[in-house]
C-alpha cells in the first residue's frame, strides 16, 4: 500500500474523480455565474448578452444599494452582538460559574441545534401584536408600558431590530463554546503569575486571556462573517424582506431579481458582487491573523 | 564450478526478483484499477437519474410492451396544495386522478408538493432545463404569458376542441384567462370562479348600528367610525402577505377612475403618478390613520384575518370567494349564516355595483412536450367532471361547467353564486397587468404606504418609474 501511495500516478487516479467533482461542483458554477452576469433576462425565456450593463446598471439600483446597506449594517451589528456577547457568557462560565458549566453550555447552545424556520416562528409569536399580545407586549402591557406596545415586525425600524435581535440569540450558543474551548487551553500557571504580579479585571482579560484566545477569536469572525453576509433564511422567515425592503439582504435581493423579476443575469451580477465582498473581507481577515501579537 | 553456480544462482535470484516485481507492478496496477472503477462506479451511481428510485412500480395487471415488462403512464403534477388538503385543488385534482387510475390499467399520479413562495422559482428552473411537468401549477397573467411566448405550454383551446371537451369550460372564466394575456389565447383551465368583495360579520353590524349594507365608498367610511366607535376593528387584511392591501387600494382605484384604470396606467395611457391614482393612495393611507385598518395589519396573514372576521374580532375583510369554503367549515364560528358579502362600493359613476373584480385563482398549465394520448385520455376523465365535484365536495366553483348543482347548497355557496350571476363586467386585481418588477414593488411599498413610512406620491412615483421601464 506504501508503494502504491508513493506512486505519483496512482495517487493521481485516485484524487482525479474527487478533483473532477469538486471542482464542477464549486468552480464551474462560479464561471458559470460569472459568464450569465454579461446577460439580461432569464436563461430557457429571453436571454441576451448586454455586456457590462449589468455591472453599470447595478449602482443605479436603489433596490440593490439598500439592500447592500442594509446588509452591511447588519454584519456591522450582528458578527459583534454575536461574538461579543458568546465571549461574554463564555467568561462567565469560566471565571465565575465553573460549578454548572456543563448545564450553562448545554442551555446556552440549545438555540443554535433549532431550525431557523422554527426559530423565527417563535421569535414571530414573541413580537406578535394582533390578534393578540406576544410575549414582549404582553410584558410591556403587565409593566403598565403600553405606550410601548407595537407591531415590532411591522415596522421597519423595529423589524430590522428584531431581526438582529433573533441572529444574536440563535448564534450565541455557538461562539460559546467555541471561546470557551479556548478559554480551558489557556495554562492556569500563567493566569496565577498574572495575578500574583497584579492583573486583575480588565488587565487579565486583555494583556493574557484576549492575546491567548486571538486565534479562535479570529476563526469566530470570519463564522460570523460569512455567516452573517449569507443573510437569508431567518429574515425570509421572520419578516420576509419587509416591511417594505427594509430587512431585505443582498442574497434576498439576488433572489428577487432571478425569480420574481427574471433577471437572472442580473442576478448573477449581485452573486458576483456578494463574492468579491467575501473574498476582499477574508483576505482582511487573513491578513489579520497573520500580523504578528 | 562454485562460480558458475554462483552464476546460475544470481540467475535464479534475479529471475525471482524480476517475477517478483512483475507481480508486485500487477497488482499495483489492479489495485488502482480497481479503486479507480469502484469511485467511478460509484459516481455514476450518484450521478444517474433518480428515475428508477422514483418511479413507483407498475400496477400488477399493467400493459407490456412485448418484452414483459409495464408500461405505466406516470404524469406529474406540480402543485402548491398540499395532496390532503380536501379544501383544496390539489385534493380535487388528485381524487378524480385516483378515480381515473381505477378505470384504466397503468396510471399514476406522481404528486410534488411545492410552497407557493418556490413556485416561481421551481416553474423557471423547470422551464430553462426544458423539463417542465405534465400538469402544473402556475399564476394567470404577466407570469403565464412568458411561459406562452416561450413556447413551452400546450394551447389548451386546440387541445380540448380536439379531444371534445372544450364546453366543460365556463366562458366567463376564459374570457377572464385570455384577457390575462392580451388575448394570446387559452393556454390553462382555471381553477376557480372567484369574485371579491368584502366580507363582513353581521353580528358586529348590528351592534355598531350599521344598519345598511355599504353600497357607496362614503357609506363604508360612515360604517367604519361607528364600529372603531364601539371598539370594534373595522377592516382587517392579511397584511404580512402585501397582495391583501394592494386588494383594498385596488377596490378604490377602480372606483374612483373606472374599470381600465389599471390597465391604462400599465400601458402609458394614464400615469400611476396622475393625482387620481395618488388620491387612491392617499385614501387608503388615511383609511389607516384614522384606524379603520387594524392596527399591526402589516403583520398578520390571510388565515388569521378570516379567523378573526369570523370570530368576531373584526368586522369586515376584503377576500374573494375562495373563503366560502372557510365559511362552510365547522371553524365558522359566526354560524352558517353569520358572515355575509357586499360588492365594492362606489365612488362615482364610473362603474356600478354590478361590476366585480373577479380572476380564476390559480392555474393549471400543461406541457406540451411531455403531452401524448395517455395524457389526453387523463384530460378528458378529469376535467369534465371537476365542476360538479368540486361544487359538491368544497362548495366552490372552478371556472368550469356545472351541470347540476346540489340540493343541499350552504348559505355560503349560494351567496357566491348569486353574486356570480348577478355580475355584468369583471375587473382585475391591483397586479394583473404589471410587470413582475413592478408587481413586486406594489406590494412591498404598499405596507410602507399602511404605516405612513411612505407618501401617497413617492408610493405612486415609484410604482410609474418602475411601470415606465418596461413599457
Amino acid at each position: 500500500m506504501d508503494r502504491v501511495l508513493s506512486d505519483k500516478k496512482a495517487i493521481i487516479l485516485m484524487v482525479l474523480p474527487a478533483l473532477i467533482i469538486f471542482v464542477s461542483v464549486v468552480f464551474i458554477p462560479v464561471i458559470w455565474t460569472f459568464v450569465y452576469s454579461f446577460y439580461s433576462g432569464m436563461p430557457g425565456l429571453k436571454f441576451q448578452f448586454t455586456g457590462f450593463s449589468n455591472y453599470i446598471n447595478m449602482w443605479s439600483n436603489e433596490q440593490t444599494m439598500d439592500a447592500i446597506k442594509m446588509n452591511w449594517k447588519y454584519i456591522l451589528i450582528v458578527t459583534p452582538g454575536q461574538i461579543g456577547l458568546g465571549l461574554l457568557v463564555s467568561l462567565m462560565m469560566y471565571f465565575s460559574i465553573k460549578k454548572y458549566k456543563t448545564l450553562c453550555r448545554t442551555i446556552v447552545f440549545i438555540p443554535t441545534v433549532l431550525p431557523t424556520v422554527a426559530v423565527a416562528q417563535m421569535f414571530a409569536k414573541m413580537y406578535e401584536m394582533v390578534p393578540n399580545y406576544g410575549l414582549i407586549n404582553s410584558l410591556l402591557n403587565l409593566v403598565g408600558l403600553d405606550q410601548w406596545i407595537q407591531p415590532f415586525l411591522g415596522q421597519p425600524n423595529t423589524a430590522f431590530a428584531a431581526l438582529c435581535a433573533m441572529d444574536v440569540w440563535t448564534a450565541i450558543g455557538f461562539y460559546t463554546v467555541i471561546i470557551y474551548g479556548a478559554l480551558v487551553d489557556i495554562p492556569n500557571e500563567l493566569l496565577e503569575a498574572a495575578r500574583i504580579d497584579g492583573a486583575s479585571g480588565v488587565k487579565l482579560f486583555t494583556k493574557i486571556v484576549l492575546p491567548m484566545i486571538r486565534t479562535i477569536m479570529i476563526t469566530c469572525l470570519v463564522f460570523s462573517f460569512t455567516g452573517t453576509i449569507k443573510l437569508y433564511e431567518s429574515a425570509t422567515a421572520l419578516t420576509k424582506g419587509g416591511p417594505g425592503f427594509a430587512t431585505t439582504s443582498m442574497t434576498m435581493n439576488m433572489y428577487q431579481n432571478a425569480f420574481l423579476y427574471d433577471e437572472y443575469g442580473y442576478a448573477s451580477t449581485v452573486a458576483i458582487l456578494i463574492l468579491i465582498q467575501c473574498l476582499l473581507v477574508t483576505f482582511l481577515i487573513n491578513m489579520l491573523s497573520r500580523e504578528k501579537y | 564450478m562454485k562460480m558458475m553456480h554462483l552464476k546460475k544462482n544470481d540467475s535464479k535470484i534475479a529471475s525471482y526478483y524480476k517475477m517478483r516485481k512483475g507481480k508486485i507492478v500487477m497488482k499495483k496496477r489492479f489495485l488502482v484499477l480497481s479503486m479507480v472503477f469502484i469511485i467511478l462506479v460509484s459516481m455514476l451511481t450518484g450521478c444517474g437519474s433518480q428515475q428508477s428510485s422514483q418511479t413507483p412500480p407498475a400496477p400488477t395487471g399493467g400493459k407490456t410492451d412485448g418484452v414483459g415488462e409495464f408500461q405505466s403512464r406516470n404524469i406529474k403534477f406540480l402543485s402548491i396544495w398540499p395532496e390532503d388538503d380536501k379544501n383544496a385543488n390539489g385534493w380535487l385534482i388528485s381524487e378524480l386522478s385516483r378515480q381515473y387510475g381505477e378505470t384504466v390499467d397503468a396510471f399514476n399520479l406522481e404528486y410534488e408538493y411545492v410552497s407557493i413562495d418556490q413556485l416561481d422559482q421551481k416553474v423557471k428552473i423547470l422551464i430553462s432545463s426544458d423539463d417542465l411537468p405534465e400538469v402544473c401549477t402556475y399564476e394567470s397573467g404577466v407570469r403565464l404569458k412568458q411561459v406562452i411566448e416561450a413556447d413551452k405550454i400546450l394551447n389548451v383551446d386546440k387541445t380540448f376542441s380536439d379531444l371534445g371537451i372544450r364546453d366543460c369550460l365556463d366562458e366567463g372564466a376564459v374570457s377572464l384567462l385570455k384577457n390575462l394575456v392580451d388575448g394570446l389565447g387559452l393556454y390553462c383551465v382555471p381553477l376557480g370562479m372567484n369574485m371579491e368583495g368584502f366580507w363582513y360579520n353581521k353580528a358586529l353590524f348590528a351592534e355598531a348600528g350599521v344598519a345598511k349594507v355599504p353600497e357607496t365608498w362614503d357609506e363604508m367610511l360612515d360604517a367604519c367610525e361607528k364600529l372603531k366607535a364601539k371598539g370594534i376593528i373595522p377592516i382587517v387584511q392579511g397584511g404580512s402577505d402585501n397582495w391583501p392591501m394592494t386588494r383594498v387600494l385596488n377596490a378604490y382605484v377602480v372606483r374612483s377612475i373606472g374599470l381600465d384604470a389599471l390597465q391604462n396606467a400599465v400601458t402609458g395611457k394614464t400615469h400611476f403618478s396622475d393625482p387620481e391614482y395618488v388620491a387612491a393612495a392617499q385614501m387608503f393611507q388615511d383609511m389607516a390613520k384614522k384606524g379603520y385598518f387594524a392596527e399591526g395589519m402589516n403583520t398578520i396573514d390571510p388565515g388569521t384575518a378570516t379567523s378573526m372576521l369570523m370570530n368576531g374580532q373584526a368586522a369586515m375583510n376584503y377576500d374573494g370567494s375562495w373563503k366560502s369554503s372557510n365559511l362552510n367549515s365547522e371553524d365558522n364560528t359566526a354560524g352558517p349564516e353569520g358572515i355575509g358579502f357586499f360588492n365594492v362600493p362606489v365612488v362615482n359613476d364610473s362603474s356600478t355595483l354590478r361590476d366585480y373584480s373577479m380572476n380564476c385563482g390559480n392555474i393549471l398549465m400543461f406541457s406540451s412536450k411531455k403531452y401524448d394520448e395517455q395524457v389526453g385520455e387523463w384530460m378528458k376523465f378529469v376535467f369534465p367532471m371537476l365542476g360538479d365535484f368540486a361544487i359538491q365536495e368544497t362548495g366552490s366553483f372552478k371556472g368550469f361547467r356545472i351541470t347540476e348543482m346540489p340540493e343541499d347548497t350552504t348559505y355560503y355557496t349560494q351567496l357566491v353564486a348569486d353574486n356570480l350571476a348577478n355580475a355584468e363586467n369583471a375587473f382585475l386585481w391591483f397586479e394583473a397587468k404589471m410587470d413582475s418588477e413592478t408587481s413586486t414593488l406594489a406590494q412591498n411599498l404598499i405596507s410602507l404606504l399602511y404605516t405612513g413610512d411612505i407618501s401617497a406620491e413617492d408610493y405612486m412615483r415609484a410604482l410609474e418609474e418602475t411601470a415606465a421601464k418596461s413599457r
